[in-house]
C-alpha cells in the first residue's frame, strides 16, 4: 500500500509548493497519462502524489483518504472544527500566509472592536426582529470566533465568492473573509476590527488520523519525513507517531 | 445513551406508558395537548435566536433551496403559532415528542430525544403563573414516580433589577444583561468597565463619517451611528466603575445553597450596599413559600444567584430539577419564565410566558436507578 500525499493543483500554493519540496531535494514528476492528476518524487518509491484543489485536500485529509496533504490551515479549521482530534499538523510550510478577519464598513466609525460589533448586532436585532448577517465561506470559524466574543444576534450568509462584496451589495452587513494586504477590504470601503482576526493562516502540512496507517505506509512516512525534516529544521517524524499510537 | 437510540418493545413501551400519564395529568388541569411538525423553517430559530443555537440544530436543505430545521426545541413553534393563530389569552397548552440537538464535543450523547412539556402563556399575574407551573411540575415528577428530586432555582430578573438599581450608564446596564447567562463573561465585563479613553466630539464623529461616506451603510443610519459613538465615547471617557459596585455583582454571583439562606444572604448585601429590590424579593419569597406548600423539602431547593439556562429566551424565573442515575446527579425537567420570545416571534405587544421541558428518557432511567438502589 502506498503512502498518499496531496499537494494543491494549481495556482500560487502548487509554484511554492514545488519549491519547498525542491529545496529539499525533491523533485515531482508527472504520471504520464494521469491527466495530471496523480505524481510522485523522483527517486523515491511508495508514494502516490495526489494534485487536488486546495479545498479537496483538506476534505480528504479529515476523511481519511489521503495520509498527507498540504493546504491552507484556513481550510483544515473549517473543515475540521475540533481539528486536534482529526488530524496532527506536521510542520507549516512557510507560505501561502493569509489572515481570517471579521470586517465592517468604514463607514461604522462607532465601531472599533467586537464588544462594539456586540452591542451594534444587539441593537439591531432588537430594532428590526432580525439578525445582522454575515457573508462568509468559514461559517465553523465565524461561529466560535463569535461565539468567544459573546455575539449571539447575528446570522451566517453564505458567501461562494466575492465575499468583500457583500455588505456594498446589500446582501449582508459584515464579512469574514480571507485576506493579506487588506487592500481588497480597503478597496471595498472595509475594515479589519482591532481584535478582529480569527486566525493566522499559513500553509500546513497535515497528517490525517483517519486514515489507514499500515506499517508499511508508517515506514514510508517516516522517510519522507526525515527527509523533510533538514529543510524544516526540526524532527517531523516522532510527534507523528506519537499520534498514531493512540 | 447512544447516539442514535434505538427503542426497543420495553423501552418504548414504558415511554408511551410515561406520557399516557403525563399528558392526561396536563390535560386534567387544562393544557391542551398540540404537536409542532418535527421539520420546522430553519428561519424562525436561527433569525430569532441566531448563530449560537444552529451549533447544536441540524440544519438541511430542501430540494428548492429552502434552508429546514430538525426542531431543536419545541416551544418555538409552539409560541409561534400561537402567535400567527392570534390565540386567546392565557393559552395552556401541553405537548410530547422528540428534539434534536446536536452535542458538540460529546459524539456519545443523544441526537434526538423525547421531550414533554407546558407552556402556560398570557396569563397576566406573574406569581400565580408561577405557582401553577412549579405545582404541575411538581405533580408530574409524582405521577411519572420520581418524587424523589433537587431543584435549583434562579432569577434573571434579580440580576436585571439590581444593575439597574446600579448608577451605571445604559449601554453597560443592556450589555450586563444580555450577558448575564454566559458564565464568566459578566466578570470579564466588569474588568473592561475601567478602561478609558479620550470622548470624541460630534464634529470629529460628523468628519469621519463624511470621509468614509462611499463605504457601505450595511443596516445602519448617519443618525444612529452618531448618537451611539458620541454614547460609546462619553462611556468610555467618564466611566470609572465604582469598586463597590463591581463589589457587589461579584459577591452576588457568588451565592448559592439552600435557597432561603441564599435569599437571606441576597438580603444581607442589599442591605449592606444601601440598594432596594423589594420586587424581585417578594416574587422569591413567594416561589418558596409556593413550593413549601406542595411538600417539597426545602433544604432540598438550591438557588443560585448566578444560573441562568442555557437557553437564552429565559428573562426571569428558571428552576430545574435533578435526580440521579449510575452516572451521578441528572437535569430531569427544567423551565422557567419568557416574558421576551412572543413579541420576538412577531406578537404585537408584550405576552407572559411560562413553561417546563421533562426530559422524559432520562426521568425513567433515573426512576429505574432510584428504585433499584
Amino acid at each position: 500500500m502506498a503512502l498518499v500525499i496531496a499537494i494543491p493543483s494549481k495556482g500560487r500554493l502548487k509554484q511554492a509548493c514545488d519549491a519547498w519540496f525542491a529545496e529539499a531535494g525533491l523533485v515531482i514528476e508527472q504520471t504520464a497519462g494521469a491527466r495530471g492528476y496523480r505524481a510522485s518524487f523522483t527517486g523515491l518509491t511508495g508514494i502516490d502524489v495526489m494534485l487536488l484543489s486546495a479545498s479537496e485536500i483538506a476534505a480528504s485529509v479529515l476523511a481519511g483518504d489521503v495520509h498527507l496533504g498540504i493546504t491552507g490551515e484556513d481550510l483544515l479549521r473549517e473543515e475540521a472544527p475540533e481539528l486536534e482530534t482529526r488530524m496532527h499538523l506536521v510542520c507549516p510550510m512557510g507560505f501561502g500566509f493569509a489572515d481570517v478577519v471579521v470586517a465592517v464598513s468604514q463607514y461604522w466609525v462607532d465601531v472599533s472592536t467586537m464588544a462594539d460589533l456586540d452591542d451594534v448586532c444587539a441593537a439591531y436585532a432588537a430594532r428590526h426582529r432580525r439578525r445582522m448577517r454575515v457573508a462568509t465561506k468559514y461559517a465553523q470559524l465565524t461561529r466560535g470566533f463569535f461565539a468567544h466574543a459573546g455575539i449571539t444576534d447575528y446570522r451566517i450568509v453564505p458567501s461562494a465568492g466575492a465575499t468583500e462584496g457583500a455588505p456594498a451589495a446589500g446582501t449582508a452587513e459584515m464579512i469574514v473573509d480571507i485576506t493579506t494586504t487588506g487592500a481588497t477590504l480597503r478597496d471595498n470601503g472595509l475594515k479589519i476590527l482591532d481584535d478582529g482576526v480569527i486566525l493566522k493562516s499559513q500553509a500546513q502540512l497535515a497528517a490525517s488520523l483517519a486514515a489507514e496507517w499500515s506499517p508499511e505506509t508508517r515506514k514510508t512516512c517516516e522517510a519522507l519525513l526525515s527527509r523533510l525534516s533538514v529543510k524544516a529544521g526540526a524532527p517531523l517524524y516522532p510527534a507523528l507517531a506519537q499520534r498514531l499510537k493512540l | 445513551m447512544a447516539a442514535f437510540p434505538y427503542y426497543d418493545a420495553a423501552a418504548i413501551g414504558a415511554l408511551n406508558d410515561q406520557a399516557v400519564v403525563l399528558l392526561k395529568l396536563f390535560i386534567a388541569r387544562g393544557y391542551t395537548r398540540e404537536e409542532p411538525s418535527v421539520l420546522q423553517p430553519a428561519d424562525i430559530f436561527l433569525d430569532r435566536y441566531g448563530e449560537e443555537i444552529r451549533r447544536r440544530t441540524f440544519t438541511l436543505t430542501d430540494p428548492s433551496g429552502r434552508e429546514l430545521c430538525l426542531r431543536p426545541d419545541i416551544t418555538i413553534p409552539i409560541c409561534k403559532h400561537a402567535v400567527d393563530t392570534d390565540a386567546k389569552y392565557p393559552a395552556r397548552i401541553s405537548y410530547n415528542g422528540i428534539a434534536f440537538r446536536h452535542q458538540p464535543g460529546t459524539p456519545n450523547r443523544p441526537t434526538q430525544f423525547f421531550q414533554a412539556g407546558v407552556e402556560l402563556l398570557g396569563l397576566e399575574d406573574a406569581a400565580a403563573g408561577e405557582a401553577e407551573i412549579l405545582a404541575l411540575s411538581v405533580e408530574a415528577m409524582r405521577v411519572t414516580g420520581l418524587g424523589d428530586f433537587e431543584m435549583r432555582f434562579g432569577d434573571l430578573a434579580l440580576f436585571g433589577a439590581l444593575v439597574d438599581a446600579l448608577e451605571l450608564p445604559t449601554q453597560w446596564r443592556t450589555r450586563l444583561k444580555r450577558h448575564f447567562w454566559r458564565a464568566g463573561y459578566v466578570e470579564t465585563l466588569l474588568r473592561r468597565l475601567g478602561e478609558s479613553t479620550q470622548a470624541p466630539s460630534r464634529a470629529d464623529i460628523e468628519a469621519r463619517l463624511d470621509a468614509n461616506a462611499s463605504a457601505p451603510a450595511s443596516g445602519r443610519t448617519r443618525d444612529e451611528i452618531i448618537a451611539r459613538a458620541l454614547e460609546r465615547g462619553a462611556e468610555a471617557a467618564a466611566l470609572r466603575l465604582d469598586p463597590a459596585i463591581a463589589g457587589v455583582i461579584t459577591k452576588l454571583f457568588g451565592i448559592s445553597g439552600p435557597a432561603q439562606q441564599a435569599v437571606d444572604e441576597i438580603r444581607a448585601l442589599l442591605k449592606t450596599a444601601g440598594i432596594k429590590l423589594d420586587a424581585p424579593m417578594a416574587a422569591m419569597d413567594a416561589r418558596l413559600k409556593a413550593i413549601t406548600a406542595l411538600g417539597v423539602d426545602p433544604s432540598r431547593v438550591l438557588f443560585t444567584a448566578h444560573f441562568g439556562r442555557n437557553m437564552e429566551y429565559y428573562t426571569g424565573f428558571v428552576f430545574e430539577f435533578w435526580s440521579r442515575d449510575s452516572e451521578g446527579p441528572v437535569q430531569v425537567a427544567g423551565g422557567g419564565r419568557y416574558d421576551a420570545l412572543m413579541e420576538i416571534l412577531g406578537a404585537s405587544k408584550p405576552v407572559s410566558a411560562i413553561g417546563c421541558a421533562l426530559r422524559t428518557e432520562r426521568m425513567l432511567v433515573a426512576k429505574k436507578f432510584l428504585g433499584g438502589a
